[in-house]
């Protein structure tokens, strides 16, 4: 039966598998197994997959309750074209190790960013103070 | 109070009585196991109603007990006490206690516990009896169902079941208020336990020990989800039916509060907590939030028939079959009739259900009855519903009679694919995996059909409203476009229409609620007291306008701009008053049509006022308020949606402006790129235009000047024109027109024509001197021009012009 069409219920996803963004940026895989009113949602048999690259890693997480409200979006995975992907599964060490690296070098990135703005910040008030003595 | 022991009474009365027989009557005494037979009681019960007549003095009675009590009696210091094979005596009794029937329900006494402490090494086993009332009891509300699950309780268990037992002790004095209304089930745990057995046989890959839930050793906590008796996901001993006669499937009717629906069947599938069976319409466990469902039995043949009829997926079936029968009432109505008048007799159809659950309008597929059964059937209680429908207005109601015929559709393709799960078609094989994944799932239905009803529920209540065309404009608009959309399909062809679900949302009744502020008796004057209601006023904040001469250059620009933003977003908003009233022509009743026109001609004058600068003189001064909302994008955009309200004059002079400003606007418009969307409106009213207006329009545009004078050298306002894309196909649409004027009618007045032929040649002129990359692409080519140029030019410009403004297809 339809529940509701026309509109965005989750009551139809029920016992399918999805994907689920959160808000702090992890991805779980599940099977929707309830929801409420708030959009808050249990998963079941979930998996959390970290992606870097074209390479990602699942850790097996059991039984997760997420509030509604952090939840990004989320989407229903067709089991048939799961298995159809470019990416390339690697162990979970191997996964959280490339994610170090890839935060690392962002960090670093970012870092050399904000001392470059300072450096201009600089110039720029060494020139107002010129400018004006001249 | 109690001066007496009863038990000492109880054995003074009867020395001769066997220990079975005592225990009996222990029961009696202190349990109030009315379903006992009573037998010659001559003394009152201490502890409730007597079926005696009371009329006796109670101190006389507990006088003459006095009097009767035998110190030392037998039992305890006589031969009674010598008895030792208490335990036979207690199977016996046992055996007893499973005879009785299940109907007990009275009360417990508050001196409960210190009787059976006082019974000292029969504790037990009464015990074990009050234990096993309490399962008898639990079956009213899954929500209460203690630890006490499957074991069994034909073995006594003398030592372990203390805590079990007093927890259940507790929980029956709990619930001890609730159960005094309640209705025993027929069923009780033994028969109930049992047949689940059978089912779950040849499902023999499921690991039931996977599934049990860990016994739990304390009490629940009222509102924690249901224990349950029998694993989760077990399918149900019975399948519930849908009663037909009795629902319709829609949602609340037209009560500001929509109230609870008293019950409704549980939705069928293949697998039912039997929760569900559990369950008692009136479940008055405090704060459980899902409405109690009632199991009706079905025969095998019925199920099966209502099975193999529209089932999408197991367990969801019914509400579909349920939002069936509303249908009916819309069939003969015609597709693009009076939407005031269906939307009156479907609204009166809707609301009286008692079920909440017509998601989608009008459906009425046929059900296990063979289709042709089917019509008959719901209609006469249709009609008894719609007697009985309450009135109320004739208002937005989302049905539509399409969706009613889009349903059946739906229904009877789901019924094929059903059919052919097995193999035909993409759709039935997905459902089919579908289904299979389902049945392999162990996991499935932890939600039950009810908590889906309930999330559902509560979701349309958010979605109630008075006025749907205010609060969800957006959906509103969308689906009749569809709806417009296949209404124009069906009238083109007769092929099979998309099926198109739609939702019904439910009609809250408007109610005028003017709040009264609170006030209290002999008080002087009225107390201020601040609510949501009636809010206080924090702030008092005031305006005050700066004088003009402290500002700067810049602030006076951007206050000018804000006051331009103003104007515009004011202007908005009598311009979607302006376009809704279409809509409520049709809403509306006869006599208030005419207000409604002088409304709607007033906000279109009070719009062009704000457009050209509200200034009581008979010119308009200045363009200068207009171009300065034509400078802001949004400005653009409205002008653009105002243009088909204005009369062709208003509309004209507005055009006019834009004409004379437009190198400006186009300097404006580099960043936004919107004046295109000016092209359409303004080139539907250039073709209104007549002669004369057309040549002055023609002469703004290109800036040409009024006398015949030799042009300057360079005309930057056409060049600018000219490389817009915008402005180019202003022109050409323009000097369309003035073709179209021209071929149609030589005979028109010479000095119309005059002008027109000195414009054109002017404007010839300029064309052929701008070079050809300066040129921009117009968003359309008129295809008349070639003829018009060819009046003017010879031969050889001609081919130019063409070349040039790619007049001719093909050279592109």
């Amino acid at each position: 039966m339809n529940y509701m069409p026309g509109t965005a219920s989750l009551i139809e996803d029920i016992d399918k598998k999805h994907l689920v963004l959160l808000r702090d940026g992890r991805t779980l895989i599940g099977f929707l197994r309830s929801i409420d009113q708030f959009a808050n949602l249990v998963l079941h048999q979930t998996v959390e997959r970290i992606h870097v690259g074209k390479k990602y890693g699942d850790i097996p997480r059991g039984i997760f309750v997420v509030r509604g409200e952090n939840v990004v979006l989320l989407g229903e995975i067709d089991l048939e074209k799961e298995s159809d992907t470019p990416l390339q599964q690697v162990s979970i060490e191997e996964i959280l190790e490339e994610q170090r690296v890839e935060q690392q070098t962002r960090l670093e990135a970012e870092k050399l960013k904000v001392q470059a703005l300072k450096d201009r910040e600089k110039e720029v008030q060494t020139e107002e103070v010129r400018g004006s003595q001249s | 109070m109690l001066p007496l022991n009863p038990i000492v009474v109880i054995l003074h009365k009867e020395p001769q009585e066997t220990k079975a027989r005592r225990y009996q009557r222990i029961l009696e005494e202190h349990l109030g196991l009315q379903s006992l037979v009573f037998e010659d009681i001559s003394y009152e019960s201490s502890l409730e109603d007597c079926p005696l007549d009371e009329d006796e003095d109670a101190f006389q009675g507990l006088g003459e007990e006095d009097e009767e009590i035998d110190q030392f009696n037998d039992d305890t210091f006589g031969s009674g006490a010598v008895d030792d094979d208490w335990q036979e005596a207690h199977e016996r009794l046992a055996e007893l206690e499973e005879k009785l029937p299940a109907a007990v329900n009275e009360q417990t006494g508050n001196g409960e516990r210190d009787e059976m402490d006082l019974l000292g090494d029969h504790e037990e086993n009464l015990a074990e009896r009050l234990s096993k009332m309490v399962i008898e009891n639990e079956l009213e509300d899954p929500a209460i169902m203690t630890a006490v699950q499957t074991r069994p309780v034909l073995q006594p268990q003398p030592g372990s079941l203390n805590s079990s037992i007093w927890d259940g002790s507790e929980v029956l004095r709990r619930i001890r208020g609730p159960l005094l209304a309640q209705e025993m089930p027929a069923v009780s745990v033994l028969e109930y336990a049992l047949p689940q057995r059978t089912p779950q046989a040849p499902e023999d890959d499921r690991d039931l020990s996977e599934r049990a839930l860990p016994r739990r050793s304390t009490s629940p906590v009222i509102g924690s989800p249901p224990v349950r008796a029998v694993p989760i996901g077990t399918p149900p001993k019975q399948m519930a039916v849908p009663s037909f006669n009795q629902q319709i499937l829609c949602p609340k009717p037209v009560h500001v509060r929509p109230p609870m629906p008293p019950r409704y069947p549980a939705p069928y599938g293949e697998r039912m907590s039997p929760n569900q069976l559990c369950s008692v319409p009136n479940s008055s466990l405090l704060g459980h939030p899902f409405p109690p469902s009632v199991p009706p039995v079905l025969s095998p043949l019925q199920r099966a028939q209502l099975l193999g009829g529209a089932q999408l997926q197991p367990g969801r079936m019914s509400p579909s079959q349920f939002a069936r029968v509303p249908g009916f009432v819309g069939s003969p109505l015609a597709a693009a009739m009076n939407p005031k008048l269906l939307q009156g007799r479907v609204g009166q159809m809707l609301p009286p259900a008692p079920g909440f659950r017509a998601f989608f309008s009008a459906p009425p597929p046929a059900t296990p009855p063979p289709p042709q059964q089917h019509p008959p059937g719901p209609g006469p209680h249709l009609q008894n519903l719609r007697s009985q429908a309450p009135m109320f207005r004739p208002d937005t109601t989302h049905l539509h009679p399409q969706h009613r015929r889009l349903l059946h559709q739906r229904q009877q393709q789901n019924r094929n694919q059903h059919r052919n799960l097995n193999g035909a078609g993409d759709r039935g094989s997905h459902r089919s995996s579908h289904h299979d994944h389902l049945r392999k799932d162990p996991y499935a239905n932890l939600m039950l059909q009810r908590e889906k009803d309930w999330v559902s529920k509560i979701q349309m209540m958010q979605l109630q409203s008075t006025d749907p065309y205010l609060d969800d404009f957006y959906y509103q608009n969308y689906f009749e476009k569809l709806e417009k959309l296949s209404a124009a399909e069906e009238v083109q062809g007769d092929g099979p229409k998309k099926e198109r679900t739609k939702l019904i949302t439910p009609q809250v009744a408007k109610l005028e609620h003017t709040y009264k502020p609170v006030q209290f008796e002999g008080s002087l004057g009225k107390l201020t007291v601040s609510s949501v209601n009636n809010p206080r006023k924090m702030i008092d904040a005031v305006v005050t306008s700066r004088s003009e001469d402290d500002e700067t250059k810049e602030k006076q620009v951007r206050d000018k701009r804000r006051k331009t933003l103003v104007i515009i977003e004011k202007t908005y908003s009598l311009l979607l008053d302006v376009e809704d009233y279409e809509r409520r022509y049709l809403l509306s009743l006869e006599e208030e049509r005419p207000a409604l026109m002088e409304e709607r001609k007033h906000k279109i004058c009070s719009m062009y006022d704000n457009l050209r600068g509200k200034l009581p003189g008979q010119e308009r001064p200045s363009d200068d308020h207009f171009v300065q909302i034509m400078c802001i994008r949004k400005g653009k955009r409205m002008v653009a949606r105002i243009l088909p309200f204005l009369s062709t004059e208003q509309a004209a002079d507005i055009l006019m402006t834009t004409a004379r400003s437009l190198p400006f606007l186009i300097k404006k418009d580099a960043q936004d790129e919107v004046l295109p969307c000016l092209l359409s409106p303004f080139s539907l009213l250039v073709y209104h235009l007549p002669s004369v207006t057309v040549t002055s329009l023609l002469q703004q545009l290109m800036n040409l000047p009024q006398s015949a004078a030799a042009p300057a050298p360079s005309n930057p306002h056409l060049t600018a024109v000219l490389q817009n894309k915008f402005g180019l196909s202003l022109l050409l649409v323009v000097l369309s027109r003035g073709e179209d004027l021209q071929s149609s009618d030589p005979a028109a007045e010479s000095t119309q024509n005059n002008q027109w032929t000195e414009v054109m040649f002017t404007a010839t002129q300029e064309l052929l001197r701008i070079p050809q990359a300066a040129l921009a692409k117009p968003l359309s080519i008129p295809t008349n021009l070639v003829s018009l140029f060819s009046r003017y030019v010879d031969r050889q410009k001609l081919n130019l012009l063409e070349t040039k403004l790619q007049l001719v297809q093909g050279i592109r």
